[in-house]
């Protein structure tokens, strides 16, 4: 069954806020594992998980250093330093933090790699969303591969003229320096052409559009999104009703 | 049927400036489009061919682009332009309304936010609130007049240079515009493309459409035009019939080139012979001797499914991605001239890729030199091989020419004789400081050709040089190629020129199905 690009976003949102108002540590890990087990099945992995890795690892350092270093309840001491102490407590609060940071951040990836943009686009279209905001939402999400594209074609008219650039991500990341400039002012000069283009072509119209995509609603999936909006709701009120819950 | 009374679109253009020219770029043209007719402008490079167009549309508006002294009058409503801050304002969407307008770089015309061709045609109809109902029956009525019937599932950013341009073309009249201005349509086109949008134009024009075609080569959709204007230098010099123009004799003067005695105004030329210009005896009938500068043995590749498209990793068996080349063999020897013709998004482009290593084969070789370029850097093949791309934006990145052509070399007095050489060639010498965007496109073109020229490669790669260049543009690619294989260049020429292709060429092979044919 193919999920409507809303069904996605509902599970991706309520999974994250349910995980988060949980705090709970094997909760947390199951979401996450899911998460990346379910990139493999969509097949987005090899993107997904280095833009993952970007966001948390630093994240992930940082709560262990704030936590683990400075955790004031903390008892047990494994190791001091002046007046930073890492504690057992410590590590514990930090590592399940960070889990649970994890969960909802995989959840949230999983849906923006594995989401089809024009499909997404056509079902805010057909709920009254305004073209303009579609517009930038699609630029937005296709924003890295678009420009990734500019990219490798200044790089191969650079190459063309006798650039070497040895394979792999490393070298062309130190050669990037070089396509910088020139993908900032195509970019500029780009931009100013495709406003002419979208003018042109009743981009500006205040009218009320349609959308030449159809994308399926099955009124099961509706119902799904309503649960999981429930869900999400329930677990902010109990989070709220009882707060040391998990903690 | 339209109102025949009143022209669709009048102009009368008394002076027209960009901002921060001094001189105007525009002056003294008038336009009177009645609906039904076809209005031909020809003009050779940097006559304003394009910027009258895109004035007309929209695209340049008078106050916001540029300064304009005179009036556009469309549907009956006359906007007297000044050059004043009093002066009236366009409202584009009203304006883009009536009239349609494919622009020379066609892949500016599009919104790069739709995921099909389908819903790239639908883009306009969508923005109007078309309903789904219509918008289907058009897309179906506008994909089949131009073609693109195939492709309507296809990502527009994968899709050949001339496919692209019908994609644009399509978009321009899905709205059942009054008015539609083409800015060389025909450019890229294959056989078939190009009497397609003959008889497109000409259905559109009977059936009430004011059409305008911007180009710089009399072909035979010309013949058939109401009305004539020869631009040059800005300003209107000869109007009248097609016919007239011709008498008047000012078009080769003014670049411009005509179809039935030749791009070049003159009779057919005759390829390069053994004993011209040092030019070794080549072709199918006799083969030279010795090492090929280029060799391709049984080159095959297909492209990776669209990323965006995967559901997964592993291709579902029966569902392999066709062939683009399927057993691709040629040799050609220094001194040289091979031109490959074949129809749109045939592979044309993917084969050059493949000549200097951008493109890797899925299995055969590719050898320049008798050596096997597995596995080397495009930069190291780069030496020996020079590759003109299709689209010369795709190929321009620096700040001046003169640096663009400079990009790569070693550097010394030898590199600076080098560049100021291939600008010279190009006709560029005196816009070495200027910035390659600010070139109008056969300027780009001529410039994208001079950084390969200054290389000297031994194998030149060119994909589709002729393509929006006037008669003077012509005739400095011609030099270039003759003079490179003269000085024993393997020239290999993709094109759809097949006038040029057969003027220059040593022989022509044809790609189609992913194999080459002789023809």
């Amino acid at each position: 069954m193919r999920l409507h690009p809303l069904t996605s976003l509902a599970a991706a949102g309520s999974t994250a806020v349910i995980t988060t108002a949980a705090a709970c540590f094997p909760l947390s890990v199951a979401v996450g594992a899911g998460a990346v087990g379910l990139s493999f099945v969509a097949g987005v992995a090899h993107r997904m998980l280095p833009a993952a890795a970007a966001v948390l690892v630093p994240l992930g350092l940082s709560l262990l250093v704030l936590h683990g270093l400075f955790f004031p309840e903390g008892g047990t001491v494994l190791a001091q330093w002046g007046p930073a102490r890492v504690t057992s407590e410590g590590l514990q609060f930090a590592v399940e933090r960070v889990a649970q940071l994890s969960a909802a951040v995989l959840a949230l990836m999983l849906f923006s790699f594995s989401v089809s943009v024009p499909d997404l686009v056509a079902a805010l279209s057909s709920r009254g969303v305004t073209g303009r905001f579609g517009f930038v939402l699609a630029s937005t999400l296709t924003l890295v591969p678009a420009i990734s594209v500019r990219v490798q074609r200044i790089r191969q008219a650079q190459e063309s003229r006798g650039l070497l650039i040895r394979r792999g991500w490393a070298h062309r990341v130190i050669a990037f320096r070089l396509q910088a400039v020139p993908l900032v002012l195509s970019l500029v000069d780009e931009a100013g052409t495709r406003a002419q283009a979208l003018e042109a072509r009743g981009f500006s119209s205040r009218g009320p559009r349609t959308s030449y995509r159809e994308v399926p609603d099955p009124p099961f999936q509706r119902g799904v999104r309503l649960v999981l909006l429930l869900a999400a709701v329930a677990a902010i009120a109990a989070r709220l009703g009882f707060p040391t819950a998990g903690a | 049927m339209r109102d025949t009374s009143a022209p669709a679109l009048a102009a009368h253009i008394r002076r027209f400036t960009y901002h921060g020219d001094a001189a105007p770029v525009l002056g003294g043209i008038s336009l009177s489009l009645a609906p039904g007719t076809l209005t031909a402008v020809l003009g050779g490079s940097g006559s304003g061919k394009s910027t009258l167009g895109r004035l007309l549309a929209g695209w340049l508006r008078p106050g916001r682009g540029g300064v304009m002294d005179g009036f556009l009058e469309l549907a009956g409503t006359r906007l007297e332009f000044r050059g004043t801050p009093g002066d009236p304002q366009i409202d584009p969407t009203a304006w883009c309304r009536r009239i349609g307008f494919v622009p020379q770089d066609a892949a500016a015309s599009l919104s790069t936010v739709r995921a099909t061709v389908a819903e790239e045609l639908a883009f306009g109809l969508e923005n109007l609130g078309t309903g789904r109902a219509d918008m289907l029956e058009a897309v179906r009525r506008v994909a089949s007049l131009t073609g693109l019937d195939q492709l309507l599932d296809r990502d527009p950013a994968r899709i050949s240079g001339g496919e692209l341009r019908r994609l644009a073309i399509g978009c321009a009249m899905i709205n059942g515009p009054a008015v539609l201005v083409l800015d060389e349509p025909f450019a890229s086109l294959d056989a078939d493309g190009s009497a397609a949008l003959t008889a497109l134009v000409r259905s559109l024009v009977a059936d009430g459409t004011a059409v305008v075609v911007l180009t710089q080569e009399v072909d035979a959709l010309l013949h058939d035009a109401d009305h004539c204007i020869l631009l040059s230098n800005g300003a209107s010099v000869v109007e009248g019939t097609a016919a007239q123009l011709a008498a008047s004799g000012e078009l080769a003067a003014a670049g411009v080139m005509g179809a039935c005695t030749g791009r070049d105004g003159s009779a057919p030329r005759q390829p390069a012979r053994a004993g011209q210009a040092g030019i070794p005896e080549a072709g199918i009938a006799s083969v030279p001797a010795g090492l090929p500068a280029l060799e391709l043995r049984d080159v095959r590749f297909a492209y990776e499914r669209p990323p965006a498209r995967r559901r997964s990793r592993r291709p579902a068996a029966g569902a392999a991605n066709p062939a683009v080349l399927d057993g691709v063999c040629l040799a050609i020897h220094p001194g040289e001239i091979v031109a490959v013709t074949g129809p749109n998004g045939a592979g044309k482009s993917t084969l050059l890729r493949h000549l200097n290593g951008l493109l890797q084969p899925l299995a055969g070789s590719v050898r320049i030199n008798g050596q096997d370029i597995a596995g080397l850097l495009p930069g190291r093949v780069a030496a020996d091989v020079g590759l003109l791309f299709q689209n010369p934006r795709d190929q321009l990145f620096e700040r001046t020419a003169e640096r663009e052509v400079g990009f790569g070399l070693a550097g010394g007095r030898a590199a600076t004789a080098s560049v100021r050489r291939a600008l010279a060639a190009v006709g560029l010498a005196e816009a070495a400081g200027t910035h390659p965007a600010e070139l109008p496109a056969s300027r780009q073109r001529l410039l994208a050709l001079a950084t390969v020229l200054a290389r000297q490669p031994r194998v030149m790669a060119l994909d589709e040089p002729t393509v929006g260049l006037d008669r003077h543009g012509l005739a400095m690619l011609d030099t270039a190629v003759r003079q490179a294989a003269a000085a024993g260049a393997a020239v290999v020429l993709v094109t759809h020129d097949l006038a040029y292709a057969r003027s220059v060429a040593h022989r022509m092979v044809r790609l189609d199905a992913g194999r080459l044919h002789r023809i």
